[in-house]
């Protein structure tokens, strides 16, 4: 991993530098702004929707936990293309609608560029930050709420100066995955017309097949990147608030009053912009597609291949990245958990270094590696595979150590007393228990590469279409009803190992 | 018949601290319990582990029925050393019910043999009418039976207990520890067995041995352990003791509470310590004195005075409950001579 960064950064040339100093600004102050903008829009968004569903009397609030939590079987750029063909200013939906309601053309507010960008993302990268935020608010003591009060504070100052701060934590780890979602972000952006690094970086690559740009780029996509988790890293530091003991009892819920009813619509508007809208368009572009003949076959049909062809190569890529990842990660959890110490920790660092690698700037990472270490799997659809395990491997690694670190090293101590050698103690003991973790890692890559666009785009084989591929490339060129029935099923695919997911936090249990 | 021998051993973790344990020895007679005692970071665990094979000893060697398992040349890995260990947070395999888990450790024997075995250990610890339970339905007094089921069950040449009783709550503890101790008695298991708690050792222990910065303090009955403590260190850590300073005469020691009879091999005018608890000093009110009563203890049965002599020096007494004392009653303390106190000279006991 390390060579692929000194590869992508040595790839440049002091004289590209100097030719793409102008631009270069301009791509940093476009990322940047984009991004802080984002983060900060999905922390008020998430904290706001953690803090109604966890800690009020909201009603309803058992439906909208997971209605907030769903969008994220939603890919950003799916999302956009709904938002983007319902808000465009001529011949969208909605000004057509309006124009036809008042009789004369409307001015709409444009969803392109920077504030429709931020807007998109926002809704569709804030249920990483609700979700953080929503656990960490679930597990506070009620004990912390009453001492704040006894000391003379009222429900708003508790919020301020002891609910939040003791949230921490999970804010900055949501924080941390809307940044780098952000700047891994390519599909959005391009439909919004809005450049960034990443699809800056797509642009040379696949259009003008400039590599040394490229590769400059990304050394400094990554550089942000890596700031981005070492800031996180930093602020995490050792805090560790939320504790769990055997008195702890949940705080009771923070009555609304009449502060109930804009609750409310504030909660179900973000619900039908995030979840609803998209998925009723989609279903409704569906529909449209079935009932036409000719649609419906090209649908099904897109050359030699069926949509069932996308779906199973989707299933199977992001299955055995998923796989694979897991079974990497275990090793290295195994390592930095019951072999503490310096190499073992240089070692689980390293591999979250993934997370600061954008799928753009693996897949060149990968073009550069492969060309010349392995040329035997250029052009093949392991190559892909092997950007997704690149990609998501922090999360096995992750999810790896948490389940191992549920474990008590004297459950395989016990075994080895009892008569078992260490191996038979891994597989006897050690993994029946943390399986349910390891699933768990596994259904979270899964899921992203399910989702993984920029990376399968520049590094499939001809004729290799996954259904993230497919849906892009129908929508790019504006066959949106053709593209739906495909987003469906990729929807519907990401929900299972989603609410699998899910049910596994605390917050729907 | 020695179950198992300890010869000199050592073990350090980074070169940088005092070592772990260091030139530890002791032997274990089969069907002897032995309690190993000390404050928390002194080495009991280490060695616990050192005879488990979950650790490597740097010097010294374990020795398990006459078979070398550690040594400089031989390390026998801890499943092949017929050990097995009740940990402190039990360790129960939560997949597996609490007859799977008594189970575990019969596999190299034929089914319907260990099948029945397993359950004679379920209804030897008196929960046979669980078995199908996984540990999380159990409470932790059962999760602690069960465990020592589990150990008990392959029939161990030594049996290991690590806390065993420090994750119970405090008055579930003395229950539990009883029923261990018959059923290790009654089982003729083997144990050593790792405490910080004083009351708990001299409960548990056929021999206690008090530990003290990797090293053996004292190895004794407890008894011996309570009566006759071979230094000020181990008089201090078992039972509530007060020392008080003393000078060696003809006819026995001088103290600021008076003579002690007692006779050591001392030269006259060697400064000595003597070693108090409650029932080795008796006081009543005298005005003028210039002993005082500090404060009164209830604790039920009797009560426990703090009282402060003319040197400023603390000790405690006991007293019926009936009996009532002020704070700040001027008071003569005075030895119980009954039987011959614990007297040390820099720290080591004295003989006499």
């Amino acid at each position: 991993m390390l060579y692929v960064f000194v590869r992508a950064v040595g790839g440049g040339t002091d004289v590209w530098m100097r030719l793409l100093q102008t631009r270069l600004w301009s791509l940093l102050a476009n990322t940047l702004t984009l991004t802080l903008a984002v983060t900060a829009g999905t922390l008020i968004l998430g904290v706001c929707m953690a803090w109604l569903t966890e800690r009020t009397d909201l009603p309803g609030r058992t439906v909208f936990r997971w209605m907030l939590a769903l969008p994220l079987a939603i890919p950003a750029y799916i999302g956009a293309i709904v938002h983007l063909a319902l808000l465009r200013p001529r011949g969208g939906y909605v000004p057509q609608f309006l124009d036809w309601l008042l009789g004369h053309p409307v001015n709409t507010p444009s969803p392109l560029g920077f504030a429709g960008a931020s807007f998109m993302l926002i809704l569709f990268l804030y249920p990483y930050v609700y979700l953080l935020s929503g656990a960490a608010f679930r597990s506070l003591h009620a004990a912390l709420d009453e001492a704040s009060h006894l000391f003379g504070r009222n429900n708003w100052q508790t919020l301020w100066s002891v609910t939040l701060p003791a949230l921490r934590p999970g804010l900055t780890a949501g924080a941390l995955l809307v940044t780098l979602d952000i700047l891994a972000e390519y599909g959005t952006v391009t439909l919004l017309r809005y450049e960034t690094f990443s699809s800056a970086i797509f642009v040379q690559l696949s259009g003008r097949y400039d590599r040394s740009a490229a590769s400059v780029l990304s050394g400094v996509l990554v550089l942000i990147a890596i700031i981005a988790l070492w800031g996180e890293l930093r602020m995490e530091g050792k805090a560790q608030y939320t504790q769990l003991d055997s008195s702890w009892r949940h705080a009771p819920p923070i009555r609304l009053g009449p502060w109930r009813f804009p609750a409310f619509l504030l909660v179900s508007g973000v619900c039908f912009a995030s979840l609803i809208v998209p998925i009723s368009v989609l279903a409704a572009w569906s529909i449209q597609a079935f009932s036409n003949q000719q649609l419906l076959s090209q649908v099904m049909q897109s050359g030699s291949r069926t949509i069932l062809n996308f779906a199973f190569n989707s299933l199977w890529s992001a299955g055995l990245a998923a796989f694979l990842a897991v079974t990497l990660s275990l090793p290295v959890a195994l390592f930095a958990k019951r072999y503490p110490g310096k190499l073992s920790r240089v070692i689980s660092r390293l591999c979250q270094t993934g997370y600061a690698l954008p799928g753009v700037v693996v897949a060149l990472s990968l073009v550069l590696v492969v060309n010349r270490a392995l040329p035997f799997l250029y052009g093949t659809s392991f190559v892909i595979v092997i950007a997704y395990i690149l990609r998501h491997m922090p999360q096995a690694v992750r999810a790896s150590e948490a389940a191992l670190t549920q474990i008590s090293p004297s459950m395989e101590e016990a075994a080895r007393s009892l008569g078992r050698t260490s191996i038979q103690s891994f597989f006897q003991v050690t993994l029946p228990l943390i399986l349910p973790g390891l699933l768990a890692g596994g259904a979270l890559v899964f899921l992203t590469s399910l989702k993984e666009l920029p990376a399968t785009l520049l590094l499939r084989p001809a004729g290799f279409d996954t259904l993230a591929v497919r849906v892009w490339i129908w929508a790019e060129e504006g066959f949106y009803t053709q593209a739906a029935p495909a987003a469906l099923l990729l929807i519907l695919a990401s929900v299972i190992p989603l609410s699998f997911l899910l049910k596994r936090e605390q917050i729907f249990k | 018949m020695i179950a198992l021998e300890v010869h000199n051993l050592s073990k350090s973790f980074d070169s940088v601290l005092p070592a772990a344990v260091s030139d530890i020895s002791f032997s274990l007679e089969r069907g002897e319990i032995i309690a190993l005692l000390g404050p928390s970071g002194c080495g009991k665990t280490t060695t616990l582990r050192l005879i488990a094979g979950f650790e490597r000893p740097d010097e010294g060697k374990v020795i398990l029925n006459d078979r070398i398992m550690a040594d400089r040349t031989t390390f026998v890995p801890p499943e092949k050393r017929g050990i097995s260990m009740v940990f402190q947070d039990h360790a129960l395999f939560p997949h597996l019910t609490a007859k799977q888990n008594v189970l575990f450790g019969l596999n190299k024997q034929p089914k319907t043999a260990a099948q029945e075995k397993a359950l004679g250990m379920l209804r030897l610890v008196g929960l046979e009418h669980l078995s199908e339970r996984y540990p999380q339905e159990l409470s932790g007094g059962e999760r602690q039976r069960i465990a020592l089921a589990r150990a008990l069950a392959p029939n161990p040449i030594v049996l290991l207990l690590d806390e065993p009783f420090s994750s119970l709550d405090a008055d579930m503890r003395v229950e539990v520890r009883e029923q261990v101790r018959a059923i290790l008695k009654a089982s003729r298991a083997t144990a050593v067995f790792v405490t910080h708690d004083q009351e708990e050792a001299l409960y548990m222990g056929d021999r206690i041995a008090v530990f003290r910065k990797g090293k053996i303090e004292q190895i004794d009955t407890p008894q011996q352990i309570f009566h006759a403590p071979n230094s000020r260190f181990v008089a201090e850590f078992i039972g509530s003791t007060d020392f008080i300073p003393g000078e060696v005469v003809e006819q026995g020691i001088q103290t600021e509470i008076g003579m002690l009879p007692q006779f050591t091999k001392l030269p006259s005018g060697t400064k000595v310590e003597i070693a108090l608890r409650f029932d080795d000093i008796q006081f009543k009110p005298q005005a003028g004195s210039k002993s005082l009563v500090l404060e009164r203890q209830f604790r039920g049965a009797y009560n426990i005075y703090r009282l402060r002599l003319p040197s400023g020096n603390l000790v405690h007494a006991m007293q019926p409950h009936i009996s009532f004392f002020k704070p700040g009653t001027p008071v003569q303390v005075s030895f119980v001579s009954d039987h011959p106190l614990a007297i040390f000279r820099n720290g080591l006991a004295v003989d006499y």
